[in-house]
């Protein structure tokens, strides 16, 4: 149990420190949050008006205690922008970054356990140049890149796909809008599998080398164990919590992507949100972007902690103590 | 030969950015309409040529009725998208011969400074063409030899557009894209070289700090570290790109703040093993000062594996400068690579087709990241030599 609240306490910390951060950065750096939004022909009053609607005109200590209520109870405020409330923009685009992510990262960790595995079960074969291949290109590649170039070819050169968006405009009706929506998802998704399954199955294949060289997996298959036992039970069941522990790491680096995979596709998730928030200076909106995102990969974190738990027997007896 | 390959690559990269495009004969600015082809793309339409006619200043006195400058020309394509007339004339004519006919383009007493466009109508009816008749192809009626003649003395140099420029054609404001390549370059390097520098600087005094103190300091710089390594890090990159202005060097300082963890954890456990070291407590029991032994022997200790380290780390920085500078977080000055991918993505490469102005950009992070990697693996080996069997 100690290891467990170690864990949800650490998740905490990240977090109050991403609520704190998002606080003081729009807040306490260098310009006038309200300039974004003014006219420099506002009166002195108009201006004080709209720090009051915004709660600008408190001391910095009352703003922060209004601010750490409004944000864990996910009420945001309005946009400044566009006036409308930051939620309910947010709530039509955040199952979208789902949509994507979700089965990307499930898909190209799939791919890349699959590939990496047989990979290092047959050294020098054509399946371990590819894993090499599609691992440098995973790590050197600029994804937006990749994301370019089979836009150019898919939706330009051969337009199979659509350019830009998350449906068609108009959106059809009925069993076709799903569709529809997910033949604008399929490039974007199959881009990601493609980005970074080399990255995955470079890893896996690396630390099965190593694993399949231990002696007791050695010992496992001089007592006469079938082949696929040896593999899957002793050798991959060694390497599953380091494994674990990389796909926990990646996270922040996937929800950063998505940033990036929005803008090329131009879907509407909540990314893009985050960077057309940013770019408009429009600050409500960029924070409660920024503090959903973060507030996911704090999620996918502590998660990941606790699938570890399960797998990694010491772990678990340690727990039980 | 091979072994050296990144290395020849990275100095030869390294020397484009510092000469620039200029010894290349590449020059900044629009070169020509937007979205030229690359000139080896298409032969069958036509380059963008400028034919320049010159006299020399001091005999101009005595115009001679002869041509004092000629160039010639021969024309194989349809009429060109743009024609225009920039210089100087100081009395004289200036003669277009076609195989059709002759215009007499300009014709001036004094001296008078030339700038017409062929768009422009009172230069359409000097010439005699309706308002409305697009005049290149009146200018050029058919395929063959013209020629352009300057009579009496002055400076003029005509420029005849078509949709061909180049090594790499033009981008959407017509600037080449051989020059915002090679500009590009120097961009990559510093960004890249310079943050991970700053980084590693903060990873190794950090992780040195963590590693020899222990304790309430060791807790607290690790435990950073571990909130550091779990926020999402482009956004907040974006956000204080957005926050703290989109120069060259705050991007530099921001993401050097964010790429120390990974030196810190390397430098914390090789100080860890050190620390207890045999040769360390005797270096003590002789009474070292605790800085000389930090100094005089754990860093240089871990010299080789940060030399590593920074190579390694280099394309981590591009790739994030990169991808800012895509997302239209650089400043638009700066022609980066990333800026370029961003220019191409938002102002319609895709409906034009201009796929040159998204693959040499792309191709260059990408082989500038190989580059390092490889650089950096090398290192590794060389400061580990046990690496070098594991691998294979």
């Amino acid at each position: 149990m100690n290891a467990l609240i170690k864990r949800v306490a650490g998740s905490l910390v990240v977090l109050v420190v991403v609520l704190v951060l998002n606080f003081f950065l729009f807040r306490v750096m260098p310009g006038d949050p309200l300039t974004g939004v003014m006219d420099p022909r506002f009166s002195p009053e108009a201006k004080q008006q709209l720090a009051v609607q915004w709660g600008l005109d408190k001391p910095l200590t009352e703003q922060f205690l209004v601010y750490i209520r409004e944000m864990l109870s996910f009420r945001f405020g309005l946009s400044m922008m566009t006036g409308i409330p930051v939620w309910d923009e947010l709530k039509s685009r955040v199952p979208n970054t789902v949509a994507l992510l979700l089965p990307a990262l499930l898909l190209s960790a799939a791919l890349g356990l699959w590939l990496g595995v047989k990979a290092a079960l047959k050294r020098g074969s054509k399946v371990e140049r590819l894993v090499l291949l599609s691992g440098a290109v995973s790590f050197s590649f600029p994804s937006f890149f990749v994301q370019l170039l089979l836009l150019l070819c898919f939706a330009y050169v051969w337009p199979i796909f659509p350019l830009r968006g998350t449906s068609s405009i108009p959106p059809p009706e009925g069993p076709a809008a799903l569709l529809d929506y997910l033949w604008h998802l399929t490039l974007p998704l199959f881009s990601l599998v493609i980005l970074s399954f080399g990255g995955w199955a470079l890893y896996i294949r690396n630390m099965m080398v190593k694993a399949l060289g231990e002696d007791y997996v050695l010992m496992a298959r001089a007592r006469g164990l079938p082949h696929r036992r040896v593999v899957w039970n002793h050798a991959f069941r060694s390497i599953l919590p380091p494994v674990l522990t990389i796909f926990l790491l990646s996270l922040p680096g996937v929800v950063s992507g998505a940033v990036i995979t929005e803008t090329v596709f131009s879907l509407h998730g909540a990314g893009r949100f985050l960077l057309e928030a940013t770019n408009s200076h429009d600050y409500p909106s960029a924070g409660a972007a920024f503090f959903l995102l973060a507030l996911l990969t704090v999620f996918c974190n502590l998660l990941a902690d606790l699938i570890y738990v399960l797998v990694d027997p010491r772990v678990r007896r340690e727990s039980a103590r | 030969m091979t072994r050296y390959l990144s290395i020849f690559c990275l100095v030869f990269l390294a020397l484009l950015a510092l000469l620039g495009p200029t010894p290349l004969g590449l020059k900044d600015g629009p070169q020509a309409p937007p979205y030229s082809k690359p000139d080896w793309l298409d032969r069958s339409i036509a380059s963008t040529v400028i034919l320049r006619v010159s006299s020399d200043g001091g005999s101009s006195s005595e115009a001679s009725p002869e041509a004092s400058s000629t160039a010639a020309l021969t024309w194989n394509y349809v009429a060109p998208l743009r024609v225009a007339l920039t210089g100087r004339l100081d009395g004289g004519a200036l003669r277009w011969t076609t195989p059709e006919g002759e215009f007499s383009l300009a014709d001036a007493s004094g001296s008078a400074a030339l700038d017409l466009d062929a768009r422009d109508i009172p230069f359409k009816r000097s010439l005699g063409i309706k308002p409305f008749d697009n005049m290149p192809s009146v200018l050029f009626p058919s395929r063959g030899e013209y020629r352009l003649s300057l009579l009496g003395s002055g400076d003029v140099a005509m420029k005849i557009e078509g949709g061909r420029w180049g090594w790499l054609g033009t981008d959407q404001r017509g600037r080449d894209v051989a020059t915002l390549f090679v500009r590009g370059i120097r961009i990559s390097l510093i960004v890249g070289i310079t943050a991970t520098l700053i980084a590693t600087l903060l990873g190794l005094s950090l992780g040195l700090v963590s590693g020899y103190a222990g304790g309430f300091t060791d807790a607290l710089i690790m435990r950073t570290v571990d909130v550091l390594l779990s926020i999402p890090t482009l956004p907040i990159l974006m956000v204080l790109a957005g926050i703290w202005g989109k120069g060259l060097w705050n991007l530099v300082l921001i993401l050097s703040i964010f790429s120390w963890m990974g030196t810190a954890r390397t430098v914390r456990a090789l100080t860890l093993t050190l620390r207890d070291a045999p040769w360390v407590d005797g270096l003590r029991a002789l009474g070292a000062k605790r800085n000389y032994i930090l100094f005089r022997h754990l860093v240089p200790e871990a010299l080789p594996l940060l030399l590593a380290n920074v190579a390694l780390g280099v394309p981590g920085a591009i790739l994030a400068e990169a991808g800012l500078a895509f997302l239209g977080l650089s400043d638009p000055r700066l022609p980066s690579w990333g800026r370029m991918l961003h220019e191409a993505h938002t102002f319609g490469s895709f409906t034009n087709g201009a796929w040159w102005t998204i693959l040499p950009p792309g191709l260059g992070i990408s082989l500038i990241c190989l580059i390092f990697m490889d650089v950096g693996r090398k290192l590794e080996e060389r400061a580990d030599p046990r690496l070098k069997q594991e691998i294979n």
